[in-house]
């Protein structure tokens, strides 16, 4: 189980971050997840693996100062 | 150990005027030579027009200068205002201050926004802007105590040299037993040997027992500052800051949508950006993820390093705690580094804390210079704030330098030595200090990249050609540290802002490449419009812009315009008429904008730029300048040369021969593109605003009237 904005979602051993937000219908407006510390941005969702227990954050990156 | 003196020259002392709505309505303006100190009435429409803030400095300074002065001249000004809403503490970012002069790296107007407690404190001693003119003829501090309700200005000897400990000093000297009382803004030695030299804004840290510092980076500020020998600049007022101190219009409005703001940051910053703990660090991977972010003088995007300066190695630097540049701001992402151990220079084995890094510096002063090393850009970070100097610009200017060493465009004795190449930290923290001692090579870089061009084709002979391709400033300003190759709406974002290519205007970016919110022409000309003056918006008011759209809220992506982060704006409309009792929608923000940032065009068009040929950008910043750029991307730039000429056989072509294909159409898009955006903006082909915009934004006072005219702009 990993727990996605706070919310528990199920895991399975080689999920990538491409493959949540394809679950989620999020991949076209997320540019950026957090997995636990590490940042990972849209380049690399797909060779991304999700460990089981993850804390998982989808980040809207509109910004900059 | 040198003695220290202060010895008053001049005391001015002074009825503090109440704040109403935000406003003391008084300026204040000092003359240097002879000392001279008096205070100005702000007029209703001053308030209306000018807003406050970056409005307030461009009038005051329009009405000091005239078109044949020069930075160094006696009657330039340093304009440090605040602005309406800042220094409201229940509101997360409302601390800003804004500096503004004329610059000696551009010729022309510059202003620069920045953190610290000076704005909010000026204006709680009794004044909405500060405006310093002269020279002075020996070393002075200037302070003004809300609390004596006093001004005065010291004649000083024997003061620290390096900003810190002179921060220190005075912030101990004046505060009498209340550090949080202080701010100070000063600069360091180098400011006296470069045009990049920087303003620091102090605060006093409670928590750690010291001040810490902001920087008003941009432009040479500080350069002008040390020109004027004015060491530095100390504001006194009671720090009990409260929600009442601004005298708000309807003090429970303003509570209710400080609330809202400061309570949705205080929840999604954990699950968004972790801004609060990370600060902007995050961006380093991220740009580089998506070939963004400068290395090597802006040739490349990425590099396979650059994970060494990401956020995961700053999570462990950083020291734990509140880094709030303002009271009570929630965001709070100034961090900072303790017990650091610099390896060069005069504090050699001492250890000090550093204020940053943030996202700019560590690509200017780390990536840029093909350094992937963070101790070295936590050591140039703090040493270029100790110095007085702009990290952007030391960066940028030394990433030039050091490709023309190694291009051979310099020959290896003219840098006295130093082996200039990418990567090497020793020699760019030699150049840091050659600038603060006002010596050898380092000198000639302070100058800034523009006049290091001129120089080194003059000197010994370089290609002026592809100096002007490879030498990364606009206007005479050094870029940010965005690589802006793929992404026309950044390329106008840095040649159409007004002060030079700085990202503060328009950070059009990741909107661009990665979120693809401006596909066509249109849009990108409607974002170079709405940006630039919503942007400008801040720095009327005193505002950060950091919680209008570094966390947003999380149905954002649902809304009709995700990217203008529409339900901000409606809070700051609801901020700004709670607190000036002024009622606003979200378009009379913009408005508001749109006449300041229209009076600074004019103010460029008035000493000499602002016209269509100042808004040219360098060939880096559209496409690939050399083969070795063109290979490092050859599949990309083929395919795109293969949509725009389909009936070509580009495989066939040498990589020069498609170098010039793309360069042809690039940059035929750039101007393009300045068509567009002039046209929405309300301004003639040459980029000048009309006489009916002019008129529609009510900026149309006989001199505008009659500047526009000599310019060939009538009715």
């Amino acid at each position: 189980m990993i727990r996605v904005g706070g919310k528990e979602h199920p895991w399975r051993e080689g999920l990538t971050v491409a493959e949540l937000l394809a679950e989620l219908g999020r991949a076209a407006d997320t540019p950026l997840v957090r997995v636990n510390d590490s940042y990972v941005s849209r380049p690399r969702f797909a060779a991304t693996l999700i460990p089981d227990g993850a804390e998982v954050f989808l980040v809207p990156m509109i910004a900059g100062g | 150990m040198s003695v220290i003196r202060l010895e008053p020259r001049l005391s001015f002392p002074y009825r503090r005027s109440a704040v109403e709505r935000g406003y003391t309505r008084r300026t204040l303006h000092v003359d240097l030579s002879p000392p001279a100190v008096t205070v100005k009435p702000v007029s209703p429409e001053m308030e209306r027009l000018f807003i406050g803030g970056k409005g307030f400095d461009l009038w005051l300074l329009w009405q000091a200068v005239t078109p044949q002065t020069r930075w160094n001249d006696p009657e330039n000004e340093v304009c440090i205002a605040c602005g309406p809403l800042g220094g409201t503490p229940t509101y997360p970012g409302s601390g800003k201050s804004i500096a503004a002069t004329i610059s000696p790296l551009t010729g022309t107007v510059i202003d620069s926004n920045v953190g610290g407690y000076f704005g909010p404190f000026l204006k709680f001693a009794g004044f909405d802007a500060l405006e310093i003119q002269g020279l002075a003829a020996e070393e002075v501090v200037l302070v003004v105590d809300g609390i004596e309700q006093n001004v005065t200005l010291y004649a000083a000897e024997g003061l620290p040299e390096d900003a810190y400990a002179l921060t220190a000093f005075l912030t101990d000297r004046f505060a009498q037993g209340r550090p949080r009382d202080v701010s100070v803004v000063s600069t360091g030695p180098a400011a006296r040997h470069t045009r990049f030299g920087c303003l620091n804004f102090s605060w006093y840290d409670p928590k750690r027992k010291r001040a810490r510092y902001k920087q008003a980076g941009r432009g040479g500020i500080g350069t002008v500052l040390a020109h004027k020998k004015l060491r530095a600049v100390v504001a006194r007022t009671e720090s009990s800051v409260t929600i009442d101190t601004n005298a708000p219009a309807d003090r429970e409005r303003l509570r209710a949508v400080s609330r809202l703001h400061s309570r949705e940051i205080v929840e999604l910053d954990a699950k968004q950006n972790e801004m609060a703990v990370i600060g902007t660090t995050h961006l380093v991977t991220i740009m580089n993820d998506h070939d963004l972010l400068p290395t090597h003088n802006f040739r490349f995007g990425s590099h396979r390093e650059a994970e060494n300066l990401g956020q995961a190695v700053f999570r462990r630097l950083f020291d734990p705690g509140f880094d709030g540049c303002w009271m009570g701001c929630t965001v709070a992402c100034s961090h900072g580094v303790r017990d650091f151990v610099p390896l060069t220079g005069p504090y050699r084995g001492i250890p000090v804390f550093v204020d940053g890094p943030e996202y700019e510096t560590i690509a200017g002063l780390g990536s840029l210079l093909g350094i992937f090393d963070p101790h070295t850009v936590i050591e140039m970070n703090f040493y270029c704030d100790a110095y007085g100097l702009d990290t952007i610009s030391v960066g940028t200017a030394t990433a030039f330098a050091m490709e023309c060493f190694e291009l051979g465009l310099i020959p290896p004795e003219a840098t006295g030595g130093l082996e200039l190449r990418f990567g090497n930290r020793f020699a760019a923290l030699e150049l840091l200090h050659q600038m603060a001692r006002g010596e050898g090579f380092g000198c000639l870089v302070g100058e800034g990249v523009r006049r290091m061009k001129a120089l080194f084709a003059e000197r010994w002979g370089a290609d002026p050609g592809l100096l002007a391709d490879i030498g990364m400033e606009a206007k005479g300003l050094e870029f940010s540290e965005y690589m802006t190759k793929e992404s026309l709406a950044q390329q106008g974002g840095y040649g159409l802002a007004l002060k030079g290519p700085q990202h503060d205007e328009a950070w059009l970016i990741f909107l661009d490449m990665v979120h693809n919110f401006m596909p066509t022409f249109e849009q990108k000309a409607e974002a170079l419009h709405w940006f630039p003056m919503f942007r400008t918006w801040f720095s009327l008011c005193g505002l950060c812009k950091l919680p209008w759209n570094d966390i947003v809220p999380e149905d954002n992506r649902d809304t009709p315009e995700p990217a203008k982060v529409m339900k901000h704006v409606r809070w700051y409309a609801e901020y700004f008429s709670a607190v000036t009792g002024r009622e606003s929608t979200p378009e009379d923000l913009i408005r508001m904008s749109e006449a300041v940032y229209n009076f600074q065009r004019l103010f460029n068009l008035r000493m000499g730029f602002g016209r269509r040929e100042h808004d040219g950008i360098p060939y880096r910043a559209v496409g690939p300048v050399t083969d070795l750029e063109y290979e490092s991307r050859a599949e990309r730039y083929d395919r795109q040369l293969a949509e725009i000429h389909p009936d070509r056989d580009i495989a066939a072509l040498s990589t020069a021969e498609k170098r010039a294909l793309l360069r042809a159409h690039r940059e035929a898009q750039y101007k393009r593109l300045q068509d567009a955006v002039y046209r929405r903006r309300g301004w003639t082909a040459e980029g000048i605003p009309t006489l009916a915009t002019v008129r529609r934004l009510g900026i149309d006072f006989p001199e505008v009237v009659a500047l526009l005219a000599a310019h060939g702009v009538r009715e």
